[in-house]
């Protein structure tokens, strides 16, 4: 007579690990692509400029080269990359502009992204008269030329805010840029969300979930997100890059936050003089063309750590 | 194919219509543009105002400006600029062709140089060649286009002072004999600032695209059937590959339009970019809606036709 409990027949099968999940097979792969490490690197580097900027030198708003004639001076011992032409230190303002920059990013690609998973992963789950209203509406938000728009609602919401309560608000300008930057930025986040909830909706494992009565609600959070982040981040770490150049094109014409520390109102200021000062201008520059450089190879990497089907 | 063209021109209308509609609600919402001009200066009286307003067509309610403007800007026009005081279409014609003087010359270029490249990198995949190709195309395609022009006027027209700086013509080129010349002059370094991104993005695509159709079993047969390489690179492999990259030179088009303001403050050009610029810092609202809506038509009229082209140059999209 038989008598094993089933649990003693399972016990002869030696414990297995667990086999590594997707974020650490692609941290495999990842690991091997220079060109995505290079960018991990960069994007390193700036927020570990971020996160110790009040180690720059100098104070952000110190200007006090311009009261003994220091302004515009060339890179030497006291100023490392010299001073701009209204007396700030180049390094100081080039440290404090890395705040900026990432919160400009990673802001404006968090409104993007809500919106887009939310617009995406609806139009791919549920499908049909849904799909189409809302793809069509996305299409619009690809077709309008945004950085203009962009440039003249800045303008325009900075007028419209002189006299009222708001104009109190600290850098209420940049944080209307990271808006604005957010509700045009979310299409292709959508495109991509679409696709994956639409892949991922007739996946095994979600049929799976939907026989053994998995909540509608559980099924799209716990089951199809997770599985659909992948390649969502690769389109997130790109519009982090481009939301940052976007922010610093919009300073650098002079409808920035005057207030905020940011690379392209460096720019801006010193672009005038860069025949006398160019470190204030080439500096600011290649923090820009770092910044983005570093997110640019980090989604390439992620790219082929994700989606390695599609280049071999 | 023909109800696929009409349902596509029906949607970009009612694209056009919307950001219109858009664009007119939020410039109305700052108010009247005169009276914030006029605002404390001197001697400003609610009539000249009011006199002044009517004159630009800034009275009435917005939903019957709306479709004042609406209908004059169907019979072609875009009303009258406040800064210069001239016909926004006249405006739009002389700073667009500036605009378009360095802005074709540097998508052409970069579709001759990207082809080159692309062909050299794909036909060589892996080797040294085409890691040079990759790393060097990702690096222009990173690099942000003002900080380019900024390197380029420092070096050539500061360090080196072989070519000018700014603007599109010099002032003495109006005494010289040759002005072409000097135009051309002028134009050397915002198109190759323009063309150092375009040719970058498009290497990138057109490298991807080509090394995949180079896989594919009809380059396979084409080869069996000893054809030199070099037809099977160029004959028929390039061209499918570049199907990809031709509905990529509507989005591009777009792009280098959307930041022809950032371009053209570097080179300080006389373009659309330059005159939008001026348009949103002194609220001239009939030149920011004229330039937006040119702007857009473009766009959406780019994204259309690749979208048409695509169709009509690849058998195996079916229409939907």
């Amino acid at each position: 007579m038989d008598t094993h409990p089933p649990s003693a027949a399972l016990a002869i099968v030696p414990p297995q690990r667990r086999p590594p999940g997707i974020w650490r097979q692609g941290w495999f792969r990842f690991r091997r692509n220079r060109g995505g490490m290079l960018g991990l690197g960069l994007v390193c580097l700036v927020t570990l400029t971020a996160l110790l900027c009040w180690l720059a030198p100098y104070d952000p708003n110190d200007q006090s080269a311009m009261l003994h004639g220091a302004a515009r001076a060339a890179p030497s011992w006291a100023h490392l990359l010299g001073t701009d032409r209204n007396g700030y230190d180049v390094l100081s303002r080039v440290m404090y502009g890395a705040p900026t920059a990432l919160a400009v990013g990673i802001g404006a690609m968090v409104i993007a992204a809500v919106i887009g998973v939310i617009i995406g992963g609806v139009a791919g789950y549920f499908g049909g008269l849904v799909d189409e209203a809302l793809m069509r509406f996305a299409e619009f938000f690809l077709v309008v030329p945004v950085f203009i728009v962009i440039l003249a609602v800045v303008r325009l919401f900075g007028i419209m805010v002189v006299g009222t309560r708001l104009e109190s608000i600290p850098h209420l300008n940049l944080m209307a840029i990271i808006a604005l930057l957010g509700l045009f930025g979310w299409p292709p986040i959508a495109r991509m969300a679409r696709a994956e909830f639409l892949r991922l909706r007739q996946a095994e494992f979600v049929e799976a979930a939907v026989c053994i009565g998995t909540t509608k609600r559980d099924i799209l959070l716990r089951h199809i997100l997770p599985n659909a982040l992948p390649s969502l981040i690769v389109l997130i770490a790109l519009g982090i890059g481009g939301a940052i150049l976007a922010e610093a094109m919009v300073s650098f014409l002079g409808f920035g936050d005057p207030k905020a520390v940011s690379w392209g109102q460096l720019l801006y200021f010193n672009y005038e003089a860069l025949k006398v000062a160019p470190w204030a201008s080439l500096s600011p520059g290649v923090a820009i063309f770092l910044t983005v450089l570093g997110f640019n190879l980090l989604a390439d990497g992620l790219t082929d750590a994700f989606n390695p089907r599609l280049r071999q | 194919m023909t109800r696929y063209i009409v349902r596509r021109l029906l949607f970009s209308a009612c694209l056009i219509l919307g950001v219109s509609v858009i664009l007119f609600a939020l410039i109305n919402a700052i108010g009247n543009p005169i009276e914030i001009l006029l605002a404390e200066r001197p001697g400003v009286t609610d009539e000249i105002i009011a006199s002044v307003s009517k004159y630009y067509g800034l009275e009435g309610n917005m939903v019957d400006r709306y479709f004042t403007w609406l209908w004059a800007i169907l019979r072609g026009d875009f009303g009258t600029s406040i800064i210069y005081n001239q016909p926004v279409s006249e405006l739009l014609v002389i700073f667009g062709l500036e605009t378009l003087k360095i802005q074709v010359p540097a998508i052409l270029i970069a579709v001759a140089l990207a082809v080159g490249a692309a062909v050299v990198a794909a036909t060589r995949q892996y080797s040294r060649v085409d890691f040079g190709v990759i790393a060097g195309a990702m690096l222009g395609h990173s690099l942000p286009g003002f900080f380019v022009g900024i390197v380029l006027i420092l070096v050539f027209a500061y360090w080196l002072g072989i070519l000018p700086s700014y603007g599109a013509y010099s002032t003495r080129a109006l005494l010289l004999d040759s002005p072409v010349a000097d135009g051309l002059w002028h134009m050397v370094l915002p198109v190759t600032m323009l063309a150092i991104f375009n040719t970058a993005t498009l290497t990138l695509l057109m490298r991807a695209s080509l090394v995949d159709v180079l896989r594919q079993d009809f380059i396979t047969a084409a080869r069996a059937s000893g054809l030199p390489e070099r037809r099977v690179v160029f004959g028929h492999a390039l061209r499918n590959a570049f199907i990809p990259v031709l509905t990529y030179l509507g989005i591009l088009f777009g792009l280098m339009l959307g930041t022809a303001p950032v371009t053209e403050t570097v080179f300080t050009w006389p373009g659309l970019g330059a005159l939008y610029i001026l348009a949103i810092q002194q609220l001239d609202y009939p030149v920011i809606m004229g330039i937006t809506m040119v702007v857009t038509v473009m766009l959406v009229a780019a994204t259309l036709l690749t979208d048409i082209a695509y169709v009509a140059i690849d058998p195996r999209i079916r229409l939907a």
